[in-house]
């Protein structure tokens, strides 16, 4: 296990230089950051001074490895645009991120498994077939569809919901929260149903699929033929082994949403690292951009990381040699 | 007993609710189209970063009314002594957010941050300068490289700081945390959410009316919209034209609108044996463009036809420049008379996330220009990649907009038509390397020209030149800036005509 361990993060170090490279190499070719950071007046000198102030002009090779030597010291530039560390500047941000994304990823835990259960018992009933072309829709419409609609319904029609922002945020140490207040929390709703539609759909069609094979196998008519009372055979014994793939899935997911909740961000005007994301290639600021998406190689390799483990926990009979 | 209880309980309540506890102080909550990048009043020479400096800081002189007048600020006198040196006489009796003094050091401080890159991006205003003198604390003589005549017109974008504590702190710190003499204070501000202002009461031109202001930056337009609507913001800015209806007809809303500063134009190249070096290829491609119709269609009425680049206040600015009609028949026999019967081909660059409908604009064009025979390749791309491609002057025709805040044509002309010389820092926005030897000449003649009235007439005269003789652009409209309030709340809000949001100004 241990060596599958620090082959895993071996693995995950080579993934983060190749996605660095990646990005690095993208966005040097992508519109050039000087000539906005010299002003609307600038001569084509004090042009070439910003470019050297900045070490722009070095061949992109020298560039690259000089960020490689900053960022293993925990450099990873100051941005373009604000003129603040990258790193900080996005870390800044993730408690507003991963709030959102813990919600949404409850709500479609919460809802998926109960409806994909509900859907699995009774397959032929009309709310079974409701639901289940509900989540069609659910895959099939875009987030930021979703989200207009919830705004317009909710915020505008209904004035019941507000239509953007975090709402009254409370500053617990470095982490600012909106699950202290009220407010925080109403703001909360709309954005995390829109960022769950799709994960819901997705596994609320897993739990039902699973469920359906699962209530079929020859320990469940066994249950059922003790005269165990249903909650105990559906719950106990057939959820809990559907749920091994189901909770994979979703753990997966999370880390996607974390990382790129981007459009429900704008939509929601959320002061999150998606939409600091979205503002930074707009404006061509490469040291955010290159940062976070590194960040998020890293956010997502140790969830994968994690999944697995967390995986082989759950299920003796997997072995990783 | 108990009843008697009862009515003295609800006795106590109907008492509490009907006081009055004195009138809260007015507060404003106002949704803008971008938020700030930095709290540095240097580092960002856009509008929208300068809209925010505006309320925290003060420059020298300051712009005000409808036609952006120059009037004091910081400075209650200034001069021209000679063509290289500017007085300027300082108010008494200012001070800073943080209590210091003002005085003749803290703008020289301040000039002198704009020259270095990491912290300014006026490095053009900051490179000028010669030197600063300061002979007293209240007098400060700017000598610059060269002979300016705009230079003061520029001082209303250049905010001061404080020099102790600029100098004193991280600049990071510097970076979130402004110090300045303006009329308001940074209470707070939660990067992506909001900026919070509380009025500063010792300000030197009195007392802000509204006390507290929360600006929330929305960049997504239908959330903006859905703010005004649900009634959570009383003031909105930027307000798109596909959005105007539903504000108008909504009757808990006002729009209030004044014609932009901002024209968008064609430029053409004119590269020695390309179809657009003839004058008569040039005419008929304006001829061919139906400007009514598009901004009957595209700008939904939201625009106004223009004839030259600057607006009416700005210096050079020619009233008597009328538009060439559209007339399709007498553009294609143009075109053939200057030996284009079949018309020819050319690529149509643009922004298409900068300026108002910008890429159905260059649709519009492209689809007028095939009517009469010219076949358009449309290349619109974002404004990162797009603005790049300008500086570097390789573009054959393209779509731009442009205003200059120092209201001087001569300073717009040197970057936009000037041929491209990059030694003496000219044509750095001539995108399609447009080059004609009598305009460079009659350019740099008024770059000496320092008499307000004689600077005038040359200038509109150079204004003419350019666009009836030799139709260096094809002027297609000004835009229209759009907002929207909250009625009934009798917000009183005159927007400015460099779109900066000023709170000092705006009362309920």
């Amino acid at each position: 296990m241990l060596t599958y361990i620090i082959r895993r993060l071996l693995q995950g170090v080579i993934v983060l230089l190749a996605v660095s490279l990646i990005c690095f190499v993208i966005f040097r070719y992508m519109g050039d950051p000087v000539l906005t950071l010299a002003g609307r007046y600038a001569t084509q000198d004090q042009i070439q001074e910003v470019r050297k102030s900045l070490g722009l002009d070095q061949p992109t090779y020298v560039q690259y490895v000089r960020f490689l030597w900053n960022a293993a010291h925990g450099n990873f530039g100051k941005s373009y645009v604000s003129r603040v560390p990258a790193l900080g500047l996005i870390l800044e941000r993730f408690p507003a991120t991963f709030e959102l994304a813990t919600c949404a990823i409850l709500i479609s835990l919460v809802f998926g498994v109960g409806f994909g259960v509900l859907v699995a018992l009774r397959p032929y009933a009309w709310h079974s077939r409701a639901i289940m072309a509900g989540s069609l829709g659910g895959i099939s419409m875009p987030t930021f569809l979703t989200g207009i609609l919830l705004i317009m319904i909710f915020a505008v029609y209904a004035g019941i919901l507000p239509p953007f922002g975090r709402g009254k945020t409370v500053e617990v140490g470095f982490w600012r929260t909106g699950l202290l207040t009220v407010d925080g929390i109403r703001h909360l709703i709309l954005p995390a149903i829109t960022l769950s539609t799709y994960q819901l759909a997705v596994l609320l069609r897993l739990t039902r699929a699973g469920m359906r094979e699962v209530m079929a196998e020859e320990y469940i008519k066994t249950a059922w033929a003790k005269g165990l009372s249903p909650m105990t055979v559906i719950v106990k014994h057939a959820l809990r082994n559907v749920l091994i793939p189901v909770v994979t899935m979703a753990g997966l997911q999370f880390g996607e949403l974390i990382a790129f909740a981007i459009v429900t961000e704008t939509i929601f005007q959320w002061p999150g690292m998606g939409n600091l994301l979205l503002t930074s290639i707009y404006e061509t600021d490469q040291p955010v951009i290159v940062t976070y998406i590194m960040m998020a190689a890293v956010i997502i390799i140790s969830i994968n990381i994690l999944v697995d483990i967390f995986y082989a926990v759950l299920n003796p009979k997997i072995r990783y040699d | 007993m108990k009843k008697l209880a009862w009515m003295a309980a609800i006795a106590w309540v109907m008492v509490s609710l009907v006081a009055t506890g004195p009138a809260a102080a007015k507060s404003l909550v106002v949704a803008v189209d971008s938020p700030p990048r930095m709290m540095n009043p240097h580092g960002d020479d856009s509008d929208a970063g300068l809209s925010y400096m505006a309320n925290f800081f003060d420059g020298l002189l300051q712009r005000k009314g409808e036609e952006g007048k120059l009037t004091p600020a910081l400075a209650v006198e200034w001069e021209h002594p000679d063509a290289l040196s500017w007085k300027f006489t300082l108010r008494k009796g200012v001070k800073f957010h943080n209590g210091n003094d003002f005085t003749a050091a803290d703008v020289k401080f301040s000039f002198e941050r704009l020259s270095s890159p990491e912290v300014s991006e006026f490095l053009n205003t900051g490179k000028q300068i010669a030197s600063i003198e300061t002979p007293d604390d209240y007098t400060v003589i700017i000598k610059t490289k060269e002979p300016i005549p705009w230079f003061a017109n520029n001082m209303h974008q250049v905010f001061i700081m404080d020099k102790e504590s600029t100098e004193a702190r991280d600049p990071g710190d510097v970076m979130i945390k402004p110090i300045g003499t303006g009329a308001y204070k940074l209470q707070e501000w939660v990067k992506g959410s909001y900026v919070r202002l509380t009025a500063n009461e010792d300000y030197w031109e009195g007392a802000p009316p509204i006390k507290n202001v929360e600006i929330r930056p929305i960049t997504e337009s239908s959330t903006r919209f859905a703010a005004l609507v649900s009634g959570t913001v009383e003031i909105v800015t930027g307000i798109p034209v596909e959005l105007y209806e539903p504000v108008v007809k909504n009757p808990k809303l006002d729009v209030v609108s004044r014609p932009a500063r901002r024209s968008i134009f064609l430029a053409l190249g004119n590269k020695p044996g390309s179809p657009m070096a003839d004058i008569r290829v040039r005419k008929a491609m304006y001829m061919a463009i139906n400007e009514d119709e598009i901004i009957e269609k595209i700008m939904r009425g939201h625009a106004a036809p223009a004839a030259q680049i600057p607006d009416p206040p700005t210096v050079g600015y020619n009233p008597k420049l009328a538009r060439l009609p559209y007339d399709p028949a007498m553009a294609k026999k143009l075109l053939a008379e200057a030996g284009y019967p079949d018309g020819f081909t050319v690529t149509l660059s643009g922004p298409n996330d900068r300026y108002v409908q910008d890429e159905k604009i260059c649709e519009a064009v492209a689809k007028y220009l095939a009517k009469i025979g010219i076949k358009v390749n449309l290349d619109v791309k974002p404004k990162s990649i797009f603005f790049p491609e300008v500086a570097e002057g390789t573009l054959e025709f393209y779509l731009i907009g442009w205003f200059d805040g120092t209201y001087d044509m001569g300073r717009t002309y040197f970057k936009l038509a000037h041929s491209r010389d990059a030694d003496q820092g000219f044509g750095g926005l001539n995108g399609a390397n447009y080059s004609n030897a009598d305009l460079d000449k009659l350019l740099e003649s008024t770059a000496e020209i320092i008499d307000p009235a004689k600077r005038r007439q040359t200038l509109q005269r150079l204004n003419k030149m350019a666009m009836e003789e030799q139709i260096v652009w094809i002027p297609l409209h000004y835009q229209e800036d759009l907002y929207a309030i909250q009625k009934g709340e009798s917000i009183q809000f005159d927007p400015r005509p460099d779109r900066w949001m000023v709170y000092k100004e705006i009362d309920k």
